[in-house]
């Protein structure tokens, strides 16, 4: 819930689709874009754009750039000059750093040698103030602050063994993926194909699917000459929204080409000294929506596993189970299970009120919270609760609604995190307070449920989020039987635990 | 005019030849200044007496989920004009036909899609010089979601040759043009007039008004 209250987060979603067979396409690509983004709104609300293609020789591209909501940044007039799209991609952003403006919206258009390439990108460059010097030392200019634009630039850099007019997409997107280790998730389109590409580490999601005529969506039928189209998207969320059926994930490395033929692996890229993946965790534990699958699995049955596990490690003398709406819910309903304790509800949200972080100090910020909630005594009054949070990163929205239930009539509250406590920044993408803001590395944290009014305070270890969340993966495998590639000798199974740990999946370059 | 106005009427009608389909007339009529004349008249022998149009034509759009709406056409080899047209499916009413009924049927029978009638017109007259045929325009949405429409089956007579072609209607009066450019083909008044009041519908209103100088 902090995470939502803090303006934490997912530096957003990226969606792109193919119509299939003839061109020019019958199906409303620019709308099947407009739909997948509103399905991934939860990954950006600060702005969204599309860019589209209708493949021709020579390609005419069309971009659509808007602030806020999908809703507000397409008007239906916009979309008028996008009718004639064959494929496009399209990118929902999060609010971070620095000021919101319109260029640096994606996704980026960019001309290159070989014609106008566009870029969506999803996550954030480790090395990248090292890049931008490299980048810049070679002579290309760069217009905004974000790496996005680096991205792009890169792959309009020529490689050595190119031929003059032949363009080898393959090979200028593996240089990419050479100077950058993680974390992108990344579609690049260039006349009649989108090429999705995801890190060698597999930091942020990416998954692809396949339109099938509506009739068919639900059905068993519906083989290849039923494939009205093909997407490609940050989470399986979107496919649903849109009538696609999932296909599966693009691979940690893998570089697949989107044409109107069908999707194609062209390489797979493997890590360096056979590191195993990374993963990033929070897209289980909050980023993600509850029904994407990611390895596999649904993340809300990772979320619910997550609360079982958390009963098991931190069992509470209570009366009732309990949540912040909503984000916990499968976790308090996992810990409700396995601690065999009724679930009930003790808050009611006004889901207008919108996020406190912008309010300017503490105390305000606090009462901000209380607005947001209202308590629903009758079903805790004179009882002891347990309530499951999926995160405390720095401890002031938890303590106004302990406060609230405390004074509603709780005879106690005991807290219990689905998640360990975040003690280390994150350079991969989401933008987690400074070192020093966190509440695990304060001497607070000594005694936090005295610093936050709580009963007592119980966090996920990391041993048993692990454990969760590759529960699910792993019985999958035991079929394959084994999780270690015998070609690359890497583990396949793997995720970026850095902002818990302190370990990350690679070096950092300063 | 300066003069007296009359009712124009019809006073008689003589067959001059008959065939199995059509009949040719001579028409005495009084024309507007009072005056008698004659007109030479083509008619259908099939018409019911108990329906008010010869036939029907059909404006029916295909609609699939985020798919763009497509206007439904068929291309025949018309004997009378010597060459392949482009136009709405159409057919004679039957006898104890309502016009919605036939639209569906015909659709059916040279398509093979199954629509759902949102629209009749009144009775309008389709070559009022030469002849007193008569149709009812019906406007059909067809559910391309429905498992029926995904492979439509024509059903079509012993010499009925009929070709479908599906034409988005956004950008429908530029697709008729792309199709005429291939040649050998006349597109029926009906069907252009439409395209073009789409034009008008979709286009216009966005484009910003030029200042003649």
């Amino acid at each position: 819930m902090e995470f939502e209250e803090s303006g934490i987060g997912e530096e957003c979603g990226v969606f792109g689709c193919v119509a299939a067979g003839e061109w020019p396409t019958q199906l409303d690509v620019a709308q099947v874009l407009t739909l997948g983004l509103v399905a991934l709104q939860h990954r950006g609300q600060e702005s969204a754009g599309i860019v589209t293609c209708n493949g021709d020789c020579p390609p005419i591209y069309n971009s659509l750039k808007g602030m806020g909501l999908v809703s507000a940044a397409f008007k239906p007039e916009d979309l008028l000059k996008h009718r004639y799209a064959n494929l496009g991609i399209g990118h929902t952003r999060y609010s971070t750093t620095g000021i919101s403006e319109l260029q640096n919206c994606q996704p980026f258009v960019v001309d290159t040698l070989h014609g106008k390439i566009a870029v969506a990108h999803n996550g954030e460059l480790v090395n990248a103030v090292a890049l931008r010097k490299k980048v810049m030392r070679h002579g290309v200019g760069l217009s905004t602050s974000s790496d996005s634009e680096l991205i792009t630039q890169l792959l309009a850099l020529t490689p050595p063994m190119e031929e003059l007019d032949v363009p080898d997409w393959v090979a200028r997107i593996k240089n990419l993926m050479s100077e950058t280790p993680t974390s992108y998730s990344l579609l690049v389109m260039h006349k009649d194909v989108i090429y999705a590409v995801r890190d060698p580490y597999g930091n942020r999601p990416l998954s692809l699917g396949r339109l099938v005529p509506v009739s068919k969506l639900h059905t068993s039928g519906g083989g290849a000459c039923d494939t009205e189209g093909w997407v490609v998207s940050s989470e399986s969320c979107s496919f649903q929204s849109i009538g696609a059926k999932y296909y599966r994930e693009v691979q940690p490395g893998e570089i697949v080409q989107i044409t109107r033929q069908g999707v194609k692996t062209l390489s797979v890229v493997p890590r360096p000294r056979g590191d195993p993946p990374a993963f990033c965790i929070f897209e289980y534990v909050y980023f993600a929506r509850a029904d994407s699958i990611f390895e596999g699995q649904m993340v809300y049955t990772v979320r619910q596993r997550c609360g079982r596990q958390l009963a098991i490690e931190a069992p509470t003398d209570c009366d009732v189970v309990s949540t912040v709406p909503e984000s916990a819910t499968p976790a308090a309903l996992g810990y409700a299970q396995q601690a065999g304790l009724p679930y009930v509800e003790v808050l009611c949200k006004n889901r207008y009120v919108g996020r406190t972080f912008i309010q300017p100090n503490t105390r305000l910020r606090q009462l901000g919270v209380a607005k947001k909630f209202g308590v629903l005594s009758d079903n805790f009054a004179g009882k002891r609760v347990v309530l499951i949070d999926d995160s405390i990163v720095r401890g002031n929205t938890i303590s106004p609604i302990i406060k609230l239930l405390k004074e509603a009539g709780a005879t106690e509250v005991h807290i219990r995190v689905a998640s360990p406590p975040i003690r280390f920044p994150c350079y991969m993408g989401i933008n987690i307070p400074t070192k020093e803001e966190l509440i695990a590395n304060r001497p607070e944290f000594e005694d936090i449920a005295g610093h936050i009014g709580a009963t007592s305070v119980r966090y996920l270890s990391v041993e048993g989020l692990v454990s969760a969340v590759q529960a699910g993966i792993l019985s999958q495998q035991d079929k394959d039987d084994r999780i270690t590639d015998a070609n690359t000798n890497s583990r396949r199974v793997g995720h970026c635990i850095a902002c818990l740990t302190g370990k990350y999946p690679v070096e950092l370059e300063w | 005019m300066s003069c007296p106005q009359t009712e124009p009427n019809v006073v008689k009608e003589e067959v001059m030849a008959t065939g199995k389909w059509v009949k040719l007339e001579r028409t005495t009529y009084v024309d507007p200044a009072g005056k008698t004349r004659m007109w030479e008249t083509a008619k259908r022998t099939t018409r019911p007496t108990n329906t008010d149009a010869d036939g029907v034509g059909i404006i029916a759009i295909l609609k699939r989920t985020l798919h763009k709406d497509c206007v439904v056409m068929v291309k025949q080899f018309r004997p009378p004009m010597g060459c392949y047209t482009l136009e709405f499916p159409a057919g004679l009413i039957d006898d104890d036909e309502s016009a919605a009924t036939a639209a569906l049927r015909e659709l059916k029978e040279e398509t093979g899609y199954k629509g759902e009638v949102v629209g009749v017109t009144p009775v309008t007259c389709l070559d009022p010089g030469l002849s007193n045929c008569t149709t009812q325009i019906v406007m059909v949405n067809i559910n391309g979601d429905d498992v029926e429409n995904l492979n439509p089956a024509q059903q079509l007579g012993m010499a009925e040759f009929v070709e479908v072609i599906l034409l988005p209607l956004d950008e429908f009066q530029k697709k008729i043009d792309e199709v005429v450019q291939k040649g050998n083909i006349v597109v029926d008044s009906k069907v252009y007039i439409y395209a073009m009041g789409m034009s008008q519908a979709f286009f216009k209103p966005n484009e910003l008004p030029v200042l003649k100088q």
